[in-house]
């Protein structure tokens, strides 16, 4: 059994000797409350959500968007990804969700269009994985990870996307330009001549 | 089978009556009969009883160990000790309120699919009890947090829940946000794939 | 009327209870084990088919060759146990059980007292000596001739007491029979009891023979039923149930499943399913512990990754444990699909089934998979000199021969040629069209009951490909007579079953299948447990028609030369009780090659009048994008049970309001 140490000073906790992966999720999340907790005066505090981190948070996004609309994406990326970071750190876990997943799903969605421009496919499939995995199953999600799964060579799962893409809007006309280019794809994958 | 050659009726009642002695037992038998067997069949259930009972409590919980709970406890005793932060404790209350949410959250989402499991027979009659077990387990959990808040802060627990709600989803998120990493290194591997410093394929 | 009852003195009725008793458990058995022994056999080997013989033929021959002494040993075993012995069980039973009736028989016959009592029985055409159809007048003469016979006037003085009254009786009898013939009343008493003097006592005996009951071994038997009833009965019981119980229906361990399930109901969905996350799994699993009780579940993981690496890391050497384990991976795998279409995981679905070939093939989930499941290959020299990226058949079949060798790194001719038969004999499936049919519905209506019925080709990787317009349509009809109405199903009964596949390193023979699984696209959760089909003609891989060759394939196609493949799924729920269309997602998997599967999108456009049955093509008016937005949240995975606002309106209130809410949303 892992023992636990208390650390007065910081407040936080840790494992003595190697902590499985359950136990060390757990202490990451007592130490952000911690955190949070300690910032926090109002001993009846609520989800309310804090004004200062919401605007902070939006300042360096919208930075990020400038130096976006300037071509300028390398930057863009940076104060994008910077911007998601904060949400994560600055905000107390107990902030409410609602607020909290919207946010970042409007981050994430520029981001993943900027990973897009930058030629990160890998890193912008993992984000639109996670905006489908919250729920954000839409027609535009669908486009770019078809996008970005032919551009990774996964042929299979890109046509497998774009067709679930095309359920939700069968008109779709960028889904269906994909969805030609995959079977197109495909056929020499498969060498179907 | 009929025996035309057989001996009357009547001469097995009279060679019955010689015998007296067999007549006398003949009373008692059947109640001893009885008494044993239900004697036995009472033995028998007590024990099968007491053996469902043992196993019913050995049995593992259906989710992974309850780091948090296990936390909280492990801090509240150390706190006997030496002096821990009042906040901390709170923290750990937190999370331990918001994994017992989580789990029952998840209970619900499993019944019908444990309920379809385990009807076509997919599943034993020890997962069944064992997902029974948990629902119940979840609730004491779910009120024992909620007494433990009252107690740190009179008039809390109202608010206690609610906020361990917000955490319990804010938690979920924050782990999914944390797994890109992870994630990125397993297709990475699976599809043979070759990224250079800025993330770019190399074809 | 007089009765009584009596232990069986004479021996005369417990051999007949014996031989009952012996023969309800006899002739069911016999009859079970001669179907066992020559049907079921002569059904296994048949295919009924030549062509499917002969695919069979080419992939035994080469499958035969690259089959490891260990493996064959393996196989001979194993096949030995699984045929039955003459010594088996069933068969010893079989051969006591029947010693026994024949003892019984001749005890019954050599038993004077039956004999007697069978004897005993009236029967007046007997004494009469005339047969039952004889007239009046016969019998009267028959009589008469034995009256005057047997008449005791008529007889000798010599005769002895004994003999005089034999024959006095015999007198009596032919009297009474010659009266139950002719006088009315006698006649009606002989009908009626079967006897002419009327009623005759009736006894009821035990079937116990006396000596059981006898003063000295009644205890004892008392005993042993007390016995029976307390000890052996309960034991046996429990014993029957214990078993019953402790292995599910699909088959696997009810501790497996216990677990399978666990591991399902933890995980993550933040994490990605790989093969070695379910060989993690499956090496936990109860029936490995059973077998090898010594040993750990890190030690038949590693086994199992030893067998699919084709590497011998492990500590166990002896390649029998290994094989076991690796068997024994067959059940366990579907039991494990199973459940995970139990609940609803589409990706562990796949995993699993991924992993399946993974096992059969020995052969691990690189991109390469589909070449490496090739014998003879060069693995090095593949990697290496691949100029263009070859990851299918398909593409391989694109260059010459020669140059497959040369990519390959097979430089043998004869090897080549072994390893290029393999690759022209894997099933690859090419879909042609797909609907919902409702038998006797023109179209799918509110409600209704569809299934899904897949028409695709059956084809090699080396052939040219067909575009599926190219079959005309009335090839794709089902038939509409009223048998098939009745059981639209009955269709894949008429397939004969799938050859021997090519996995000379999987321990046991085994056949390919094809996993159907069904997921809603709303969702992309699976919604029934997977059906597993495993009857198909796989008759067009003799074809060669090879791409290479063919060039124009207008002139040298006919379609009626080939066969067109049908599967029927049967939907697990009926049809949406509004009109308006759902989308499902069909995947169709073969469990032991690498090969092109099936995955494609169905749309079932729920009518309430006539209107077109065309399904396939994807075509209406745009609908609100967004709006899925909000349909589908926290059941998207266990922990993330992130919501639209509506769930967090009413936050401050009680929990059970928020777990409705959250029940709506699923």
């Amino acid at each position: 059994m892992t023992e636990i140490s208390y650390d007065t000073n910081s407040k936080k906790l840790s494992s003595v000797g190697e902590p499985t992966e359950g136990l060390e999720i757990a202490l990451g999340q007592v130490n952000t409350l911690t955190t949070a907790l300690i910032s926090e005066t109002n001993p009846n505090f609520t989800p309310q959500p804090h004004e200062d981190v919401s605007k902070l948070i939006k300042n360096l996004f919208d930075s990020g968007l400038k130096n976006a609309q300037q071509n300028k994406f390398p930057e863009a990326l940076k104060n994008v990804s910077l911007a998601i970071e904060m949400a994560q750190r600055k905000r107390a876990p107990w902030e409410a969700f609602a607020i909290q997943l919207k946010e970042l799903q409007f981050m994430l969605r520029h981001k993943i269009d900027i990973l897009l421009v930058l030629g990160r496919y890998l890193e912008a499939l993992q984000d639109l994985d996670m905006l489908m995995n919250t729920g954000l199953i839409q027609p535009e999600v669908l486009i770019r990870k078809t996008d970005a799964l032919l551009k990774l060579g996964q042929l299979d799962q890109a046509r497998i996307e774009c067709e679930r893409g095309l359920t939700l809007q069968p008109q779709n006309a960028k889904l269906k330009a994909l969805l030609m280019e995959c079977t197109r794809k495909l056929a020499d994958f498969n060498g179907e001549i | 089978m009929s025996f035309n050659d057989s001996s009357s009726g009547n001469s097995t009642f009279f060679e019955a009556e010689e015998h007296v002695e067999t007549k006398i037992v003949s009373v008692y038998t059947p109640i001893i009969y009885g008494a044993l067997l239900i004697i036995y069949l009472m033995i028998f259930a007590s024990q099968y009883r007491k053996r469902r009972i043992k196993k019913m409590a050995e049995l593992p919980s259906i989710f992974d160990e309850n780091e948090a709970r296990k936390l909280y406890f492990e801090v509240k005793q150390m706190s006997e000790e030496q002096t821990v932060h009042e906040k901390v404790i709170k923290a750990l209350l937190l999370n331990r309120g918001a994994e017992a949410i989580r789990r029952s959250f998840k209970l619900k989402e499993l019944e019908p699919q444990i309920n379809m499991l385990y009807k076509s027979g997919s599943i034993g009659e020890d997962y069944w009890q064992r997902y029974q077990n948990e629902v119940k387990l979840a609730e004491v959990e779910f009120k024992e947090t909620m007494m433990e808040a009252e107690n740190l802060q009179q008039g809390w627990a109202q608010l206690f829940v609610a906020l361990c709600k917000e955490i319990c989803f804010n938690q979920a998120l924050t782990r999914r946000y944390n797994s890109i990493f992870k994630r990125k290194e397993v297709c990475i591997k699976e599809w043979q794939l070759k990224i250079d410093g800025n993330g770019r394929l190399i074809q | 009327m007089p009765q009584s009852y009596e232990y069986d003195e004479g021996s005369e009725t417990w051999p007949f209870f014996v031989l009952t008793m012996l023969f309800v458990v006899l002739v069911p058995l016999s009859i079970s084990q001669i179907y066992r022994l020559f049907l079921d056999r002569s059904n296994a080997t048949e295919y009924g088919d030549p062509e499917q013989e002969k695919v069979q033929k080419i992939l035994e021959e080469v499958n035969d060759e690259f089959v490891t002494e260990d493996v064959r040993v393996f196989r001979q075993a194993y096949e030995k146990s699984a045929r039955s012995n003459i010594w088996s069980k069933r068969n010893i039973v079989l051969i006591v059980g029947w010693a026994l009736v024949a003892f019984l028989i001749q005890r019954i016959r050599e038993n004077d007292a039956i004999v007697a009592s069978a004897t005993g029985l009236f029967d007046p055409y007997a004494l009469l000596g005339v047969s039952p159809s004889a007239t009046d007048r016969d019998i009267k003469s028959a009589y008469r001739k034995l009256s005057v016979k047997f008449h005791p006037d008529k007889l000798s003085k010599d005769l002895g007491g004994e003999e005089r009254a034999r024959i006095e009786e015999m007198y009596v009898q032919i009297s009474k029979a010659y009266e139950a013939l002719t006088d009315e009343i006698t006649k009606a008493n002989y009908l009626t009891y079967g006897h002419p003097d009327g009623p005759q006592t009736v006894s009821h005996g035990i079937a116990l023979p006396s000596f059981l009951v006898d003063r000295v071994a009644s205890p004892v038997v008392i005993l042993i039923y007390a016995v029976m009833l307390s000890i052996v009965l309960p034991y046996f019981v429990t014993k029957w149930w214990s078993r019953t119980n402790s292995f599910t229906k699909k088959g696997i361990h009810v501790k497996t499943a216990s677990h399978f399930v666990d591991r399902l109901a933890n995980f993550k969905p933040s994490e990605i399913v790989t093969v070695d996350l379910i060989v993690n799994w499956l090496s936990n699993a109860e029936e490995f512990k059973i077998i090898f009780p010594n040993l750990t579940a890190a030690d038949f993981e590693e086994l199992i990754h030893d067998h699919i690496d084709r590497t011998n890391n492990s500590r166990l050497k002896d390649p029998k444990v290994r094989f076991r384990i690796v068997s024994k991976c067959h059940s366990l795998l579907h039991g494990l699909l199973d459940l995970a279409c139990g609940v609803r995981n589409t990706e562990i679905a796949n995993a699993t089934l991924e992993t399946f070939k993974c096992i059969v093939q020995a052969v691990p989930h690189t991109p390469y998979r589909q070449i490496l499941q090739l014998p003879n290959v060069n693995k090095e020299k593949f990697l290496e000199g691949s100029v263009d990226e070859i990851y299918t058949l398909g593409k391989l079949f694109t260059y010459e021969d020669k140059e497959i060798g040369k990519i390959l790194g097979i430089d043998d001719e004869h090897k080549l040629k072994k390893t290029l038969t393999v690759a022209s004999h894997i099933p690859h499936l090419k879909l042609i069209k797909a609907d919902f049919l409702v038998p006797g519905e023109p179209q799918v209506t509110p409600s209704s009951t569809p299934h899904i019925s897949v028409k695709f080709l059956v084809r090699s990787a080396k052939q040219k490909i067909i575009p599926p317009e190219k079959f005309p349509e009335s090839m794709l009809e089902e038939p509409q007579d009223f048998e098939f109405q009745k059981d639209p199903f009955s269709i894949l009964e008429s397939q004969p079953p799938m050859p021997y596949s090519y996995a000379p390193f999987f321990p046991t023979k085994r056949r390919n299948a094809l996993c159907c699984l069904v997921a809603l696209q709303k969702d992309g959760k699976l919604i029934q447990t997977p059906v597993v089909i495993d009857k198909l003609s796989l008759q067009n891989l003799n074809k060669d028609f090879d791409k290479r060759q063919v060039k124009d394939l207008d002139e040298n196609f006919k379609p009626e030369e080939w066969s067109i493949g049908t599967i029927k799924i049967p939907l697990g729920q009926p049809a949406p009780a509004e009109t308006g269309d759902a989308f499902f997602r069909v995947i169709i998997k073969s469990t032991d090659y690498f090969t092109s599967d099936l995955d494609f999108t169905m749309t079932m456009q729920v009518r309430e009048t006539p209107a077109q049955t065309e399904e396939k093509i994807i075509e209406y008016d745009e609908e609100d994008g967004t709006e899925d937005e909000s349909s589908d949240d926290s059941d998207n995975d266990d922990d993330e049970e992130e919501d639209e606002d509506s769930d967090y309106t009413d936050i401050d209130t009680d929990t059970e309001v928020e777990e409705d809410a959250v029940d709506e949303t699923k």
